[in-house]
């Protein structure tokens, strides 16, 4: 046991952040729903970050460390699936990326499906892929901070399915890239909270002065440093019942963290024009992934104690 | 990162399993309610402790100088985990062992050490900690016990509230005003609980036997060797103390191990298979590993020397808000067995919940110093 990050992984760390550095802000006047890190894919693309777990004596913790950096910009950038879940699923193959992740039967739109060019899909009884190369996907606008496109009866028949490969593993690393990147994300959310309670005033006093506001801030906290453990060690240990606690605890605290991030904006976090909602709207959207956190904690039961 | 236990660990971990089994008797549930504060515990942990002793179990952690084993803290958390899931069958003497010990060791004269670390090696030797005060709780600095300086010493005057097996204790651990207002004026001293003007009334309670008490100092004579650390200097020591306290004990061991016997009970009656009962169960879990692995992030802290920090509430509050989950949890899907009353693990589970919220220090004065003290937040009126 020693919780330390290693001195090949500080070193993998502090690359990250100074790649990071030159992201951290997005342009002035950017009212969008989301903004796509084109600059920032590149980068990470260049400098090889994207196979970092596909490296010796590398897997996936230190794609999750990637992916805890990077979760936290402003910027949205698919990193969860190539970064960690296709190198964990199919360790012998580089898929083409952007990659989105999707459950069959389709029950509605796909996280990153109009920018990717592989969907993983876990059918419940094997796993397919779908080249989507020149596909046309159709996009679908949301109220959430990622691009969405729903995948046609057509897009599904070139679908292939991938001998071998169980559905129960993809499950597992989308459940621990879901953590990680909620991890990220909550973190952002909450350091740009703490800050604005700061900066803002009311009654004479910055609002972060009443002890309301604080309790609710530290427990978010509790939460942020709750989720990046159980994330770090389902990364680590890659078991099952590891990644579907680390996943229900993260998607609880997404929900929290959603909730009090805009409390303490007031009117200002409903703004476009204020970056909240470039992680916020991330948070929204990891929520509900996968069948929420009721899914993921009764996977995690029956991890546990059986069915 | 290595999430691993070594084979050490792993070995350490398996010895005090098999020490446990070993040595518990087959009624220990029925007997020891699991209730640390029980009269049969407390009792048994007199012969318990000087086995573990006699194994090099009571005090691995410490260094071979002082009669340890020189093993790292991580044995010492191990040991926590098993004895805790076990329903502490060393009664309240894991407090010398988890912050009395060290706090001595690390403040105390020759003569204190020379004193009191073997009689705590000895595993017979049992302390309580005397800080709160019926108008000093959360504020702990307002605290009125006072210590009159005398010619050969002090005189004590003043009660204490909530101490922990005060009734069953060799010694107190106990705080005392000698200076001025607030945190500048406070001195420790460590009291005989048989000196004389020293008396003891159990408070009755629903969390355990002799879980509190309040203790009355009456015109108490001590001499100068009993003050611990500088005279007026109490508050390091206080603040040292609470760190080590507040993850010293491995809760969730516990609570996990009430859960699992919860949802065996639940299985039995067919009620298991319902996917809300499962995911209620599967949250409480994650709580409970996620509380389990930010204590271990502290450990992990103190095993590479460095110095505790606000992150040590963050964990202190996941223990709290895991407890809770569970209580929640047997709240909702056990409530015959509650009103029952007859299973010990489902009820001692259910009853300690209820004080981890409090004792250590209030949640709410957690989350004040994690605002002020991790989000340097500004301080409120
Ligand atoms: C089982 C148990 C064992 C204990 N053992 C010991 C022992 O061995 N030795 C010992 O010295 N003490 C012991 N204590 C006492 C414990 O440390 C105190 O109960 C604790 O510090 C809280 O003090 P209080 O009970 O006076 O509550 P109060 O200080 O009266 O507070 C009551 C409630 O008010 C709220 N509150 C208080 N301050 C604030 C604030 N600043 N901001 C927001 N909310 C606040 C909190 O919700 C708190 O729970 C024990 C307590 C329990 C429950």
């Amino acid at each position: 046991m020693n919780l330390d990050l290693t001195s090949d992984q500080l070193t993998l760390q502090t690359a990250i952040e100074q790649l990071a550095d030159h992201h951290r802000t997005v342009p002035t006047g950017t009212i969008d729903h989301f903004v796509p890190g084109v600059a920032l894919e590149r980068d990470l693309e260049e400098n090889g970050f994207f196979d970092v777990a596909r490296q010796d004596d590398m897997g996936a913790v230190e794609a999750a460390l990637l992916i805890e950096t990077i979760a936290q910009l402003p910027f949205t950038v698919e990193v969860g699936a190539s970064a960690l879940v296709a190198p964990m699923v199919l360790p012998g193959q580089v898929l083409p990326r952007p990659i989105a992740l999707a459950r069959a039967p389709f029950t509605g739109p796909v996280r990153y499906l109009t920018t990717a060019k592989t969907a993983l899909i876990d059918t419940g009884n094997d796993v397919r892929l779908i080249d989507l190369t020149g596909a046309n996907i159709e996009p679908v606008k949301t109220p959430f901070a990622y691009p969405y496109g729903r995948l046609t009866e057509g897009d599904i028949a070139k679908a292939k399915v991938l001998k071998g490969v169980s559905p129960a593993l993809l499950r597992q690393w989308w459940q621990v890239s879901l953590a990680v990147e909620i991890y990220g994300v909550a973190k952002a959310a909450v350091d740009l909270t703490v800050q604005y309670v700061k900066d803002r005033r009311q009654f004479n006093r910055p609002i972060g002065q009443f002890q309301s506001v604080q309790h609710r801030l530290a427990e978010c906290t509790m939460l942020v440093h709750g989720t990046r453990i159980l994330a770090r060690r389902a990364a680590w240990s890659g078991k099952a019942s590891d990644a579907a606690e680390a996943a229900a605890y993260a998607q609880e605290a997404a929900t929290r963290i959603h909730y009090d991030t805009h409390q303490f904006h007031g009117a200002m976090g409903i703004t476009a024009e204020y970056p909240l909602h470039l992680w916020s709207f991330r948070l929204k959207a990891l929520q509900g992934e996968l069948g929420g956190q009721f899914e993921q904690a009764k996977a995690a039961a029956v991890a546990h104690w059986g069915a | 990162m290595d999430f691993e236990w070594t084979a050490e660990h792993n070995a350490f971990r398996e010895r005090l399993r098999d020490v446990l089994t070993r040595t518990l008797p087959a009624d220990w549930g029925v007997k020891s309610r699991y209730d640390t504060s029980s009269e049969y515990v407390s009792k048994y942990s007199r012969t318990f402790c000087p086995m573990l002793a006699k194994e090099g179990l009571l005090i691995p952690h410490w260094a071979k100088e002082l009669g340890g084993e020189g093993l790292d803290g991580f044995h010492h958390w191990i040991l926590g985990e098993e004895m805790v899931a076990a329903g502490e069958p060393r009664s309240y003497q894991y407090m010398s062992v988890n912050w009395v010990g060290p706090t001595l060791m690390k403040y105390g004269t020759k003569a204190q050490v020379d004193e009191f670390i073997p009689k705590i090696k000895s595993g017979n030797f049992i302390w309580c900690q005397g800080f709160s005060e019926p108008n000093a709780g959360s504020d702990l600095a307002a605290l009125s016990t006072r210590a009159e300086r005398t010619k050969n010493g002090y005189i004590i005057n003043g009660s204490k509230i909530w101490t922990s097996g005060a009734s069953f204790a060799n010694h107190c651990f106990m705080l005392a005003r000698t200076g001025g207002a607030r945190r500048s004026g406070v001195s420790v001293f460590l009291i005989p609980m048989d000196a004389k003007g020293v008396e003891v009334r159990v408070i009755p309670n629903y969390i355990g036997e002799r879980t509190v008490h309040e203790v009355f100092f009456t015109d108490v004579e001590v001499p100068e060797e009993w003050r611990l650390g500088e005279e007026n200097k109490g508050w390091d020591i206080v603040t040292h103390v609470l760190n080590l306290e507040r993850i010293g004990i491995p809760r969730y061991a516990f609570s996990l191990r009430v859960l699992d016997h919860a949802i065996d009970l639940l299985k039995q009656r067919g009620k298991y298979s319902d996917s809300a009962v499962q995911a209620r169960a599967g949250r409480a879990k994650a709580a409970c590993e996620a509380s389990r692995h930010m204590a271990l992030s502290i450990i992990n802290e103190r095993v590479n020397g460095r110095p505790a920090s606000a992150t040590t509430n963050v964990a202190r509050y996941a223990l709290v808000t895991s407890d809770r989950m569970i209580a929640e949890f047997l709240g909702d899907f056990l409530h015959d067995d509650l009103v029952g009353g007859n299973d010990p693990m489902i009820m001692s589970g259910y009853r300690r919940t209820g004080s981890v919220g409090i004792a250590s220090g209030a949640a709410e004065v957690q989350l004040d110093l994690i605002a002020r003290n991790l989000l340097q937040l500004p301080r409120g009126d």
